[in-house]
């Protein structure tokens, strides 16, 4: 026993001076710790500063606006932006809908398409691996052009002014497949599918079974990219979307705010654009449909954090 | 009640949208579509199916009520010409741009397109063949000549051919200023004889001097008093070479450095030192955003006949409208607001014949640009009406001026009973330029064109708006510009004037 310990002694001896020394040399001194402290304080702020005053120009009363310009203290809070938001009603709670609905389903689909892609790529036993790989990596450097996408999804596949419009383009894009690729390599050594297999699992079982639920940081990862893709898309519905039943939020504030841009900048050269001007929502409002179009998104990423880091650092080697 | 008609209209909505679907996946028969309206009247050829015809106006949005209104309107189309309507209203700018462009470029089955010289192009999607030729049609279907005049139409035309057929609303254009009414009282003001733009000093010279809270003029970017030169241009608004607005001559030459503009830049230069402009005036966006804040005075403005009432409405600020240069007529109107019909419409001719319905049918016209009576609407007399809830209302999408004749759209009570005697008036006086008709071709001299595009962004708002030194710099701005090669531009323009002045 006594021989034990004094073998062992030493090296808990050396072990604790090595975690003693590792720690004095990471640890930082107090005063870069307030230095830093005060650099990332003023980054948070000036992330966080824009929100503010967008939501305090939302309820900021609309003659204040014009007069004083914006502020974060007006002088006078006013709702009546976002009474006209509600108001308006229909039109905004509908495309709300819209887009949450997309990004559930659209996030849900493409994080399967994309680990379906991906799941073979990875596997060493796929013998045209370096075929799909490359035919994924070519869609990254060369496109069709905008007129040619359009006709496949309007001509080919007719899915214009439909709710599969919005989703079925960012299905599978090759970027996150070639993250998601990476991190089942590295993530699921082939022992773990050799075991699988002899305890007799299929390829399906394997994969959705144990491959899948080891790779949850990649897979928020991934579905955090897409939420934010979907939820932030105003292209899809500018190209493709006719019927204003199908206009998502993003493009209804995209649609506002570049209406008025347009009008105010003069290039409008009709007579009756002052007049068109007018109609359309006031500044305050504008601000009001912004603040709500931040809505839910903010929540996903909390949802995510957990995993965010750890997914993006080890996916992000390519290769 | 509401709530089954809606449920209704989501119904047809549907029906329609499906046998689009349907028809644009089946490669469709010259005829075009089958019928999907419930019919209530007797078609007019019963063994012919009725067309649906497909249209794209730009817009604030697609009015809620739109399936309400295209169901009434399809009933009295289906009788008439049995066709059926099928609208769809884009946003404007980039929004209807976009759509319709890609649209157009991918030979969509669309019939009726709204298009301008600053929406979906005119000239270029003309050029690129993706509008039907209308003058077989015109001939065809008088009508439209006969209301719009030759000289209007044809100033439409390009290389004498129709792509689209212009409104028939004010053919002309003048500048002028407009000015607080309250102030024009209080000091009262004279506002006749102002017949140039430095004409105004003396008023703002009072605002000045009285008002101290008051900035006397208001200008943002290309909002300003430089428009009063009205220069007839060439191409773009910041792209040099134009010619003079009165027919002097045909030579063009580059209208930034022109001895008028540098006068105007001295005058600005002296109003700025004065304390006229606000000290922002070179970087403001919205010339009626600031006029609505109530701390301007006057402010240059594109007129016609009722702009005061109609900037009163959109501002709630009483002005009063100040004439200044001579209504002219310019390519600016004729290809202000057209239709035209795509070269992959399968029914050319039944998209002619209802846009000419826009023209002579009054009930169409209203119908679409008003909705329906005693829901949208109430008739007063015979020619004026009220709307009924105007900011809530389920249509009202203020189409008169993007279709069709606009003298036959009903008035409301709030304008002025003689307001289309009035336009009619104003195009009669109106002098129709040398220019009219003429569509100058970039593809020669594009690298000059953005190269001068860039100079003149970088220069203009200072000069417009009086902020910087005159002398040095225009010298650097003709420097600069001459290093872009605005000579071959203007060598360029003149090239081509002469010889479609030649050809005419």
């Amino acid at each position: 026993m006594a021989e034990d310990i004094s073998v062992q002694n030493p090296d808990i001896i050396i072990e604790d001076e090595h975690r003693f020394k590792t720690n004095t040399s990471n640890r930082i001194s107090p005063v870069s710790n307030i230095l830093l402290n005060i650099l990332f304080a003023l980054c948070a702020i000036i992330c966080i500063a824009p929100i503010l005053l967008i939501i305090m120009i939302s309820l900021t009363e609309e003659k204040e606006i014009l007069v004083n310009g914006y502020t974060f203290f007006p002088q006078k809070l006013s709702l009546k932006a976002y009474d006209y938001v509600i108001t308006a009603g229909d039109v905004i709670w509908r495309a709300y809908g819209v887009s949450i609905f997309v990004t559930v389903v659209g996030t849900l689909l493409s994080l399967m398409v994309i680990c379906l892609y991906a799941y073979p790529l990875s596997r060493q036993s796929f013998k045209y691996k370096n075929f799909f790989s490359f035919f994924a990596y070519f869609t990254m450097i060369f496109g069709g052009g905008l007129v040619p996408w359009y006709m496949v999804y309007t001509q080919l596949v007719n899915i214009k002014n439909t709710i599969w419009i919005l989703i079925v383009p960012y299905l599978m894009n090759a970027w996150y497949m070639m993250i998601m690729r990476t991190f089942f390599k590295t993530t699921i050594h082939e022992s773990i599918i050799e075991s699988a297999k002899i305890d007799g699992a299929g390829e399906f079982r394997t994969f959705f079974v144990i491959v899948l639920p080891l790779c949850r940081a990649g897979l928020a990862t991934i579905g955090l990219f897409c939420t934010l893709g979907y939820w932030n898309d105003w292209w899809l519905p500018l190209v493709f979307v006719t019927d204003s039943k199908l206009y998502n939020v993003q493009y209804l504030m995209y649609q506002t705010l570049n209406m008025i841009q347009y009008l105010a900048s003069g290039s409008a050269q009709f007579a009756e654009s002052s007049k068109v001007l007018a109609d359309l929502p006031s500044e305050g409002a504008r601000m009001a449909i912004a603040v709500i179009s931040i809505g839910p998104i903010i929540f996903a990423y909390p949802f995510f954090q957990k995993y965010f880091i750890k997914g993006l650092t080890i996916g992000a080697v390519k290769g | 009640m509401p709530k089954t008609t809606k449920i209704w209209g989501l119904i047809l909505v549907m029906v329609l949208v499906f046998s689009l679907t349907l028809t644009s996946c089946v490669t469709p028969s010259p005829t075009g579509t089958g019928t999907t309206e419930p019919s209530d009247g007797t078609p007019a050829a019963p063994t012919e199916p009725t067309v649906t015809l497909k249209m794209y106006l730009v817009g604030n949005r697609q009015e809620p009520d739109t399936p309400k209104v295209l169901e009434e309107a399809n009933k009295y189309l289906k009788d008439k010409l049995n066709v059926a309507l099928d609208l769809n209203v884009f946003g404007w700018g980039d929004d209807y741009d976009q759509k319709v462009n890609t649209a157009l470029a991918s030979g969509e089955a669309i019939d009726i397109v709204f298009t301008a010289n600053w929406a979906a192009n005119y000239y270029v999607n003309a050029a690129s063949g993706y509008f039907t030729e209308l003058n077989q049609y015109i001939e065809k279907y008088p009508a439209i000549k006969q209301i719009l005049g030759e000289d209007f139409l044809n100033g439409s035309a390009l290389n004498g051919k129709n792509y689209a057929v212009p409104t028939n609303k004010e053919k002309v254009h003048n500048w002028g200023y407009l000015v607080r009414k309250d102030l024009v009282d209080k000091y009262n003001m004279d506002v006749t004889g102002i017949d140039s733009y430095e004409k105004i000093e003396p008023l703002l010279k009072i605002v000045k001097d009285n008002e101290p809270e008051i900035t006397p003029l208001c200008i943002a970017t290309m909002d300003a008093p430089f428009q009063l030169l009205d220069w007839d241009r060439i191409s773009d608004d910041d792209v040099p070479g134009a010619l003079y607005p009165d027919n002097r001559n045909n030579t063009i030459i580059n209208n930034f450095l022109a001895p008028e503009s540098i006068e105007y830049y001295n005058t600005m230069r002296d109003w700025f030192n004065n304390g006229y402009i606000h000290q922002d005036a070179a970087t403001m966006q919205n010339q009626l955003e600031l006029m609505k804040s109530g701390k301007y005075f006057a402010a240059s403005q594109s007129l016609k006949p009722g702009k005061d009432d109609e900037i009163v409405a959109s501002t709630g600020i009483d002005w009063v409208q100040i004439d200044v240069t001579r209504p002219v007529m310019s390519n600016r109107e004729t290809t202000g607001a057209l239709l035209a019909i795509p070269a992959g419409s399968k029914n050319p001719e039944k998209a002619f014949r209802f846009i000419e319905l826009l023209y002579t049918d009054k009930y169409v016209k209203n119908l679409l640009n008003y909705g329906l009576e005693d829901v949208h609407y109430k008739k007063l007399s015979d020619n004026v009406i009220e709307l009924i809830d105007p900011a809530n209302s389920g249509y009202n999408p203020g189409h008169g001026w993007k279709f069709g004749d606009q003298f036959k759209d009903y008035l409301m009570s709030n304008e002025d009973p003689q307001k289309w005697e009035k336009f009619l008036a104003y195009n009669d006086e109106g002098l129709a330029l040398n220019s009219l008709g003429f569509v100058f071709d970039k593809t020669n001299v594009e690298t000059q064109i953005s190269a001068c595009k860039n100079v003149v962004q970088a220069y203009y708002k200072q000069l417009f708006t009086g902020s910087v030194e005159v002398e040095p710099t225009v010298k650097q701005f003709e420097a600069e510009l001459k290093a872009a090669g605005v000579d071959d531009l203007i060598a360029e323009m003149q090239r081509q004037y002469d010889e479609w002045l030649t050809a005419k």
